[in-house]
């Protein structure tokens, strides 16, 4: 009697789970598909893999409706259908870890350069020749050994309150340290990558004590505790907390033409200044893809990237979401061309993966929050 | 109570020792046990190269942080909590029924959307500041509408969190004080010191309990404190371990978090006191409510008004807002694919979780033994853990698990190596992990409130265990269990970072989606998921009310 209950048990908490897998299996082929039927898709759908180029796995950290939009036109072009994990770069690049050999992602995605060099250090992604990516791709963008490609660039600038602050007195990342800017300036937090990314640079270009010294005198001159975004950095500066914020110039496109007419507002009240343009040049991040060590899908996860490094596709990463394209043949969007042209800083962008962790603890060292 | 029951228990051993019941629940507890301790494991393993670092730079200020967000959370809470269970339980005043069930609102909107949306009314752009300067010509001071602070996560964590004590401690109010309160009012006691003297002592065990819910739920937080830059150690547990990429130290900060959940959960049991008040009879009286009249109904309302405003109305209305004008730029047909596997994750993990806790429930009931007690105990620990720690044990059982069925696999024709990994089954499976103690709660409290008198006369009379358990208790559990239901559900349905890391390819949930944009500062963007998460928990609050309501009838 008692094994038959124990039996009886087993079985259901087995069945369960198989209903719960059988359940999962359904999802995905609803996700993929919109308005056909679940049988006939199937079908339809192991054909089109079979008679076209299969499928690639993608692991991304950028979290775009337009991405979204690329990825179909890339099915569309090539017929491989693109799977599309989203998540956070950090914890993207732990899964991929944890998942190692076995795992199905194709393709990396981040928006930052750091951790695209901490995936290649950790041995996650391999190296990839091709001469149109490296046609399409300035040898800058690029990692040396083929193991990642930038795919767009954004400047870490500065933005002032046009009214309040004379611009010929601020030139540099250093000038906000000044003492005329004493509790004017508004920065986000230490834990966002791109102010990691931003201190991993100057540990490169002007090395640690220097970077460590400019980190102090930010957080002497902070209008207030780092708090929320960039764009919560813009709207403190047209609300009189401060008057320069460190900020993306993506973030200011986007508030530019913004559904909401009270952010439009605040940021024309700001004009934007290219730090650095005598001495090293302004700090650029890029958003990037590698193919992962573990792929099984290389040739389409090559064919993919070069589609993204073409020139319909870089235009529209460029018009849609106010990034500059890697890509040169590729102009920037009418608004980014309005700021002008800059001078890049001029480092290799592994630098900025290399100096994380000591970027980390000297924000925490100076006390930034 | 339990002790009692247990010494009024003839002491045999049922031969039913080793049942299906006993091994099930084994086998459930080391389900929930292997995750975290590969976890833990890892703590004894090897030296943290940062811990230094931590422990001269980070740690002070998150020790500090945290114990500010907990002390006056709890309090807060425990104010709004008990007050406002007291005005609906001992009075009736204007639009009572409507409040009993609207103040449990506020639990439908998470915390993290919440804050967005605070930040999104009060900020520069928002419609206050923004009809003050363009109608009024007014330019505000900005600290005074700043709540990117540690006030302003106490804000947010009250006002979203409270709930939980209300909920609680009026259930008890209602259904379990009403001979001791009449008592109090006969004997002439004030209106403040029938609270003061009776109400707050005798329902100390029900405030205590919701309490520490809130001081869990915060503790796990993430969403919150990132965005409002309170460091605490769930964020300092991600920079850690993501960010430096040193996962020991980020280890020994889980592990320090734990000792305070430990030490939490210890007080919680001192707190609640060796006396239980439960009723002696089985049909307790509910309290017999007195009119406030004129000029004190009226602030009643209000008070009740204002706490709903604040945490319900206006959050929604400006959702609403933002929904409209992002409509056009976000709504796809996607979205209907998105609320499936929402409701599909969520129905299947909180039916799973009732399940589990049933079995659990009724071993530890049964049978009174240091292992059942311990089994009991367990379920709390995926509630103690941040949920991206559980995320990470969870993914290498999985990983191992499959790397085992490799062989299987190849045998049945499975191409993919990490099937189970990549399935819906490690996501159902972390939710339960994470929230087994919520159905667990709302059983135990059930199977307590029956007690085993109507079970130990069923065994007397002759069925098996099994089926007295489905012919007594589970009829007499109904209540508890769709409560225990609900709750869980809600709870799944607002979840972000489990599904965040666990999820298969293609798959997304509305609380994916709301972070996807909220994540990029496209808070507007977010607003259209967020909105049908609120409204999905909404309902399921409204018929947890009304289930309790038919409970206590």
């Amino acid at each position: 009697m008692r094994n038959k209950w124990l039996m009886l048990g087993l079985t259901l908490l087995l069945s369960v789970f198989v209903l719960a897998a059988c359940g999962g299996g359904e999802q995905e082929e609803d996700t993929s598909s919109d308005q056909e039927t679940a049988d006939t898709e199937e079908t339809s759908e192991e054909n089109a893999s079979e008679e076209t180029g299969g499928e690639v796995n993608l692991y991304t950290g950028r979290h775009y409706d337009t991405d979204q939009e690329l990825y179909d036109t890339f099915t569309e072009e090539t017929g491989i259908e693109v799977n599309v994990i989203e998540g956070d770069d950090d914890e993207l690049i732990a899964r991929l870890d944890r998942e190692g050999e076995a795992s199905e992602a194709d393709l990396l995605i981040t928006a930052d350069a750091g951790r695209l060099h901490r995936a290649k250090s950790q041995d996650l992604l391999q190296s990839l020749e091709s001469d149109t990516l490296n046609e399409n791709i300035p040898e800058k963008f690029r990692d040396p050994d083929n193991n990642w490609f930038g795919l767009t660039k954004r400047a870490r600038v500065i933005a002032y309150h046009k009214e309040r602050v004379d611009e010929e007195n601020l030139q540099t990342y250093m000038d906000l340290t000044n003492e005329e800017y004493q509790d004017k300036v508004l920065i986000r937090s230490s834990s966002n990558i791109y102010n990691q990314s931003l201190v991993a640079s100057m540990i490169a270009t002007e090395g640690e004590d220097a970077a460590k010294e400019w980190a102090q005198g930010i957080v002497d001159n902070m209008a207030r505790d780092p708090q929320g975004g960039d764009r919560d950095q813009a709207k403190a500066v047209a609300a009189g907390e401060g008057d320069v914020a460190v900020m993306n110039t993506y973030y200011l496109g986007k508030m530019l033409n913004s559904e909401d007419e009270e952010e439009v507002k605040v940021a024309e009240q700001l004009g934007i200044i290219f730090p650095n343009q005598d001495s090293t040049g302004t700090h650029v991040n890029i958003s990037g893809i590698g193919v992962t060590a573990s792929s099984k899908n290389t040739e389409n996860a090559q064919k993919f990237i070069e589609f993204l490094s073409g020139e319909e596709a870089q235009k529209q990463f460029a018009e849609a979401n106010y990034e500059y394209p890697v890509n040169p043949d590729v102009e920037a969007s009418e608004l980014l061309q309005s700021w002008g042209e800059f001078k890049e800083q001029d480092i290799s962008l592994n630098e900025l993966g290399e100096n994380n962790d000591r970027a980390i603890q000297i924000m925490n060292e100076v006390g930034w929050k | 109570m339990e002790k009692d029951v247990s010494s009024l228990n003839v002491r045999r051993r049922l031969p039913a020792y080793r049942n299906g019941w006993s091994i099930l629940s084994f086998i459930i507890v080391i389900l929930i046990l292997i995750p975290n301790v590969t976890i833990l494991f890892n703590f004894f393993t090897e030296k943290a190269e940062n811990w230094g670092h931590i422990t001269e730079y980070i740690l002070p200020d998150l020790l500090k942080n945290t114990g500010l967000l907990i002390a006056f959370t709890g309090l807060l809470t425990i104010i709004i909590g008990t007050s406002l269970a007291w005005l609906i339980s001992a009075y009736d005043f204007p639009l009572k029924k409507f409040f009993k069930w609207a103040l449990i609102l506020p639990l439908a909107i998470p915390p993290y959307i919440a804050g967005y949306t605070y930040n999104g009314i009060l900020n520069y752009t928002g419609v206050i500041q923004t009809t003050l300067r363009n109608t009024w010509g007014i330019e505000v001071e900005q600290k005074y509408f700043d709540i990117l602070n540690l006030p302003g996560a106490v804000f947010i964590f009250t006002l979203f969190l409270y709930p939980y004590v209300y909920t609680i401690t009026r259930a008890f109010l209602a259904n379990q004080s009403a001979s001791l309160i009449e008592n109090a009012r006969l004997l002439g006691g004030s209106p403040l010191e029938v609270f003061f003297r009776v109400v707050l002592p005798v329902s100390r065990g029900a405030v205590v309990g919701g309490v520490s819910l809130v001081l869990l739920e915060v503790l796990n937080d993430y969403g919150v404190v990132q965005y409002f830059g309170v460091p605490t150690f769930s964020t300092a547990i991600f920079q850690t371990w993501f960010g430096m990429n040193d996962l020991n130290s980020a280890i020994k900060l889980s592990a320090t978090l734990m000792f305070i959940v430990f030490s939490i959960l210890i007080l919680e049991k001192l707190l609640r006191g060796r006396k239980k008040y439960a009723a002696t009879t089985a049909k307790a009286r509910p309290l017999r409510a007195i009119p406030l009249s004129g000029g004190r109904g009226w602030a009643a309302f209000s008070y009740c008004l204002a706490i709903f405003l604040l945490g319900f109305l206006i959050p929604l209305i400006q959702l609403v807002d933002w929904m409209f004008l992002t409509f056009e730029k976000v709504a796809s047909s996607e979205f209907l694919t998105l609320i499936w596997n929402s409701l599909f994750v969520s129905l299947t993990g909180a039916l799973l979780i009732v399940f589990f806790a049933v079995i659990i429930g009724n071993f530890a009931r049964t049978h009174q033994s240091r292992l059942s007690k311990s089994a009991a105990k367990v379920t709390i620990l995926g509630y103690s853990i941040p949920g991206a720690v559980i995320a990470v044990g969870i993914s290498t059982v999985f990983i191992d698990l499959d790397s085992g069925l490799s062989r299987f696999y190849e045998m049945t024709g499975v191409e993919s190596r990490l099937f189970l990994s990549t399935s819906i089954v490690i996501l159902i499976s972390s939710y339960i992990i994470r929230f087994l103690a919520i159905g667990y709660n709302s059983v135990e409290s059930g199977f307590d409130k029956i007690g085993n008198k109507y079970t130990e006369a069923s065994r007397m009379l002759g069925m098996n265990m099994t089926k007295t358990f489905f012919k007594v208790d589970v009829r007499m559990l109904r209540a508890p269990l769709i409560s225990g239901f609900l709750l869980a559900f809600i709870e799944i349905i607002k979840e972000l970072p489990l599904t965040l890391i666990l999820r298969p390819f293609n798959f997304g949930t509305l609380s994916t989606n709301a972070f996807k944009y909220a994540s990029d500062e496209q808070i507007h963007e977010a607003a259209l998921s967020s909105l049908i998460i609120v409204l999905i928990s909404a309902a399921a609050v409204f018929i947890f009310h009304q289930v309790l309501e038919k409970e206590s009838n």
